[in-house]
């Protein structure tokens, strides 16, 4: 078919009396064709007054009652439903929501930060530790002596190192847990005198224990060291066995 | 909250923008009835066209009285076209009621570019109509002639005046029109029936439907153009 058969095809489309197939047909050609679509919107008019060939009625009352209800229904439902519906506030939900997960990270990041700084802090000590420990064992004169655990802390083991001037640094390993209100407190010995008290400390959660010390004067010459377990405000005299030494010793 | 600041806003403006809904212009030139006479809408096509348009615009921004307004304006000759093609008045009220609301929904699609209001809304309700009569089956019941319900008076003003004024000029063409082609038309239109339904119905041959259902509409458009610009053409 030509575009004049389907112009002529028009006065029928507007009274929608085509058959199905020529309509299917010219709805297709419409979809391309302008002057077509022009042509069908005229006859439409012409079509529609063919209205007013019959008589004008009178519909219920309650018609437009029933239009106008549905009417407010739909606005009131405009007014009900606005935030899921509305393009406006799906935006200001993804905002509410954006705001939320920018909160929630950015909590993230300050946890996190703290962490960091915290274990920065902790490998600062760590170094600043191991630093003194060198430098202590490094230094003219220095000594290093190993102390041997004893049956109440077996697996455990420590290295105290000291210098000229009796500055001494004890790194001990896989020390027993200190109960509630105990503390591991270092002893000097020196020859037959009673134990000269050191300080106390406690080991971190992995046995770790690391004490800095000055030593006694009289201690400097051929000390002999130990370490008890002791009240957490340290002892005059040890209470405890010797859970570390240095050479064998009695008290 | 926001929101609801939102829509009033838009509400405000936009009933801003369309302003008051009320007829247009003075009394037109071609007034029948003389300079003195009151305003009709539907003495004038072009007025009424306008304030039709504007009455769309309102209703697509949500105006409900201005759907009140176009209801009742157009209630009376889209519910006589109704009652004509479904011969009941219980479904030419259903249908009715279906078209305003399609309209309140659809009002933004409405193109002035395309046609008048008066057009637009007469094939929403015919189509609906005849979609319904369609989807009964119920033919058989339009077929008894004669057997039509008998319209209320009308009591409304304006469409007194369109029924004397319009109605008399389609009545009119009709009237001129031969009858073997306003048949095929009256059929199509008001019954909804497809040309080879008309030839079975008529017993004439498909191509002869066809011939005279195109030359009836051409001589109606000549007949009702030479009639003025009431249509619009």
């Amino acid at each position: 078919m030509v575009h004049d058969d389907y112009k002529e095809m028009i006065p029928a489309r507007a009274l929608s009396a085509l058959d199905a197939a020529e309509a299917q047909a010219l709805n297709e050609h419409l979809e391309n064709c302008a002057e077509c679509r022009k042509e069908l919107d005229e006859w439409q008019a012409t079509a529609a007054a063919l209205a007013l060939g019959a008589n004008p009625s009178e519909p219920s009352p309650q018609v437009r009652e029933r239009i106008l209800d549905e009417v407010r229904k739909d606005l009131s439902e405009d007014k009900v439903v606005p935030f899921r519906s509305t393009p406006r506030n799906l935006w200001s939900s993804f905002g509410s929501l954006g705001a939320m997960a920018a909160a929630v990270l950015f909590t993230v990041l300050i946890v996190g930060l703290i962490v960091l700084w915290r274990q920065n802090n902790a490998v600062q000590a760590e170094l600043q530790q191991s630093r003194e420990f060198v430098q202590l064992v490094t230094s003219p004169g220095a000594r290093v002596t190993e102390l041997r655990a004893t049956d109440a802390a077996a697996s455990a083991s420590a290295t105290i190192a000291y210098d000229r001037n009796g500055r001494a640094i004890l790194l001990a390993s896989n020390l027993p847990k200190v109960p509630q209100g105990k503390a591991y407190q270092l002893w000097f010995l020196v020859g037959h005198a009673p134990p000269t008290p050191g300080k106390t400390f406690a080991p971190d959660s992995s046995g770790q224990g690391v004490l800095k010390e000055q030593m006694p004067r009289e201690a400097l010459d051929s000390p002999v060291f130990a370490i008890t377990l002791e009240p957490a405000g340290g002892s005059t005299t040890p209470t405890s066995p010797i859970y570390l030494h240095s050479v064998s010793i009695n008290f | 909250m926001r929101f609801r600041t939102f829509i009033s806003a838009t509400r405000s403006r936009s009933r801003k923008q369309i302003g008051p809904i009320r007829p247009i212009g003075p009394i037109f030139p071609r007034n029948p009835s003389g300079p003195w006479c009151p305003y009709i809408p539907s003495l004038h096509p072009e007025a009424a066209q306008d304030s039709d348009i504007l009455l769309l615009k309102a209703i697509a921004a949500r105006d409900e009285a201005a759907l009140a307004q176009l209801y009742d304006r157009y209630r009376t000759i889209l519910f006589g076209l109704l009652m004509r093609i479904l011969n009941n008045r219980e479904e030419a009220e259903d249908v009715l009621q279906e078209t305003f609301l399609q309209v309140w929904r659809k009002a933004a699609d409405f193109d002035e570019t395309r046609g008048r209001p008066f057009t637009w809304l007469v094939t929403l309700a015919r189509s609906r109509g005849i979609d319904r009569l369609r989807t009964q089956a119920s033919r058989e019941r339009v077929a008894e002639a004669g057997a039509r319900e008998v319209s209320e008076e009308i009591s409304d003003a304006a469409t007194d005046a369109f029924k004397s004024e319009q109605r008399g000029l389609v009545s009119d063409a009709l009237a001129k029109l031969p009858d073997e082609q306003k048949r095929p038309i009256m059929l199509a239109y008001f019954d909804g029936l497809t040309q080879s339904e008309i030839a079975t119905r008529l017993g004439a041959p498909l191509g002869t439907v066809k011939t005279r259902m195109r030359t009836g509409m051409i001589r109606l458009r000549e007949l009702l153009a030479g009639q003025g610009e009431s249509f619009g053409f």
